[in-house]
């Protein structure tokens, strides 16, 4: 059964109702996969950061107030040495005071401040993989050696890190589901605008022998047709503006964990959303004539 | 028999009866006239047989079935083997003359080939084998009812409907159009022509059923 292609074009064409279908499912899809590849993105950035920072541990040891303590330097070797003998620690690194006054620097406005300040010594630890060494069992270990310092885990705070992404991934993926039953309204109601204006070939249809299932068949074809072409320009649209933005933060944002095989997981999975609405669209479109049809002569 | 009518009756409103215990047989190939004035039940009448509407009473026999409340499927079936003439021939409007006549043989399992080579021989044979590319605006009133009339035999039904199909065309066409009819007949399917020009229905010979307020008022016998 092959009826005519433009069968229903001048119904679509009515009122500017192809349009309106074709404008609502490209916005949709901009939407959804804009929502989509900001969720993808943060969670594999978070991930992958994450990764780094959960097994890490930082060490401070503040700098001595007077003559009288033992040197700076010696306070810094004798936690090296207790840290490097702990069990379950992998890596023990003191950071310079070049590098400590680097991580100062955005807080002070005067370079010649930061020389002049008692600078405290700062360590990282890496933990090793599966070790369950906590930051109290640290502090326990360096308080007979160095009994000031203070231990920073920075697996306690990736946590609240990590329920923050978790909330904004529901976020993301509420406004992909709200914008999925938007569509499907809006698809269904245009659906039946152009029922409507095509009233007259469809009751022809009945009498001259077409089932309902070869007209919702034909229509769909044809809703599919307008959907697809809308959902991948909104696509492209999406992915457009979602690498403006990312270049645009580059200096602000550091996306340097990821790596191109990331990058082309994320725009796979992105390219999962103008399908899913040309599939969404197809079927309420079906649906919809094949509900409204059975009132027809 | 190809049609039977057994005492059918079709009510709208309680004391609405429009077709009430109309009876008659059309054997296979037959013809006949289905006369009356506006309003006397004819497009009632044809409607029950193309199942657009449903009998109150009585049983309609068609092709040896009894017409029950058949599901979308088996009516669509059914209406396959029926063509129908509309006065105001139903012709689709962005549609060309070629792609409305061959519009019901889209809705078989017919190839391309045939269906570009029938439609096109049919409207050769309408009379309108110049005019197939042309939209039914530009056709005058004649040529749009010859497409109509193509189109209802495209897929060669067994039994052709004609509700006034010669209302809106002039007596010369409507003539060239009786006798068009009169062919089909000829070639094998059975017609049911409804009218009310009474002098066309004199002007062949053939059986006629007169319509008088939802009752057959009088019947040319088929061996007529």
């Amino acid at each position: 059964m092959s009826l005519p292609r433009h069968l229903f074009t001048p119904a679509f064409r009515h009122q500017h109702l192809g349009r309106s279908f074709a404008a609502i499912v490209g916005i949709m899809v901009f939407i959804a996969s804009f929502a989509m590849a900001a969720e993808a993105i943060l969670l594999t950035a978070s991930y992958l950061w994450g990764q780094t920072m959960e097994t890490r541990i930082t060490v401070e040891i503040p700098a001595v107030g007077d003559e009288s303590s033992m040197p700076q330097a010696e306070r810094v070797k004798q936690a090296t040495s207790v840290l490097r003998a702990l069990p379950g620690v992998g890596l023990v690194m003191p950071l310079s005071d070049d590098e400590v006054e680097r991580l100062l620097q955005p807080w002070f406005n005067n370079p010649d401040l930061l020389k002049a300040l008692p600078l405290p010594t700062l360590i990282d630890i890496e933990r090793k993989s599966g070790a369950t060494l906590s930051a109290t069992q640290i502090q326990a270990a360096l308080k007979n050696v160095v009994s000031d310092a203070r231990v920073d885990d920075h697996g306690a705070w990736t946590q609240d890190i990590w329920r923050l992404v978790r909330g904004l991934i529901l976020l993301g993926g509420l406004t992909i589901a709200l914008t999925a039953v938007t569509l499907i309204i809006t698809v269904s109601l245009i659906c039946r605008a152009v029922m409507a204006a095509e009233h007259e070939t469809i009751s022809l249809l009945h009498l001259l022998g077409a089932e309902d299932k070869d007209i919702a068949r034909h229509f769909q074809m044809q809703a599919k047709c307008i959907a697809r072409n809308a959902a991948t320009l909104g696509f492209l649209i999406a992915l457009a503006v979602t690498a403006a933005l990312l270049f645009s933060t580059r200096h602000s944002a550091d996306f340097s964990a990821l790596q191109w095989n990331h990058w082309l997981g994320l725009s796979m999975t992105s390219l999962l959303i103008p399908i899913s609405a040309t599939f969404i669209a197809a079927i309420t479109a079906r649906i919809s004539v094949m509900r409204l049809i059975k009132s027809f002569p | 028999m190809l049609l039977s009518f057994e005492k059918v009756s079709l009510t709208y409103a309680p004391k609405h009866k429009i077709l009430d215990e109309v009876s008659f047989t059309l054997p296979e190939g037959g013809f006949c006239f289905l006369t009356g004035t506006s309003g006397a039940g004819k497009s009632s009448l044809l409607r029950l047989i193309y199942q657009s509407d449903r009998p109150t009473g009585g049983q309609i026999t068609l092709f040896g079935e009894p017409l029950t409340n058949k599901g979308d499927k088996k009516c669509a079936e059914l209406r396959r083997k029926i063509g129908i003439v509309f006065q105001d021939f139903r012709l689709i409007p962005h549609l060309t003359a070629w792609e409305n006549a061959a519009l019901p043989l889209r809705l078989t399992d017919a190839g391309e080939d045939y269906i570009q080579r029938h439609t096109k021989e049919l409207l050769e044979w309408v009379g309108i084998g110049d005019r197939m590319n042309a939209l039914p605006t530009e056709l005058s009133g004649g040529e749009q009812q010859r497409v109509a009339i193509a189109r209802a035999v495209v897929t060669r039904p067994r039994l052709l409907l004609a509700d006034e199909p010669t209302g809106n065309v002039d007596e010369d066409t409507a003539l060239k159009l009786f006798h068009l009819f009169d062919e089909l007949n000829k070639l094998g399917t059975a017609v049911i022509l409804a009218t009310h020009q009474s002098q066309m229905v004199e002007k062949f010979h053939k059986p006629a059923l007169r319509l008088q307020n939802g009752r057959l008022a009088s019947s040319k016998s088929f061996a007529a």
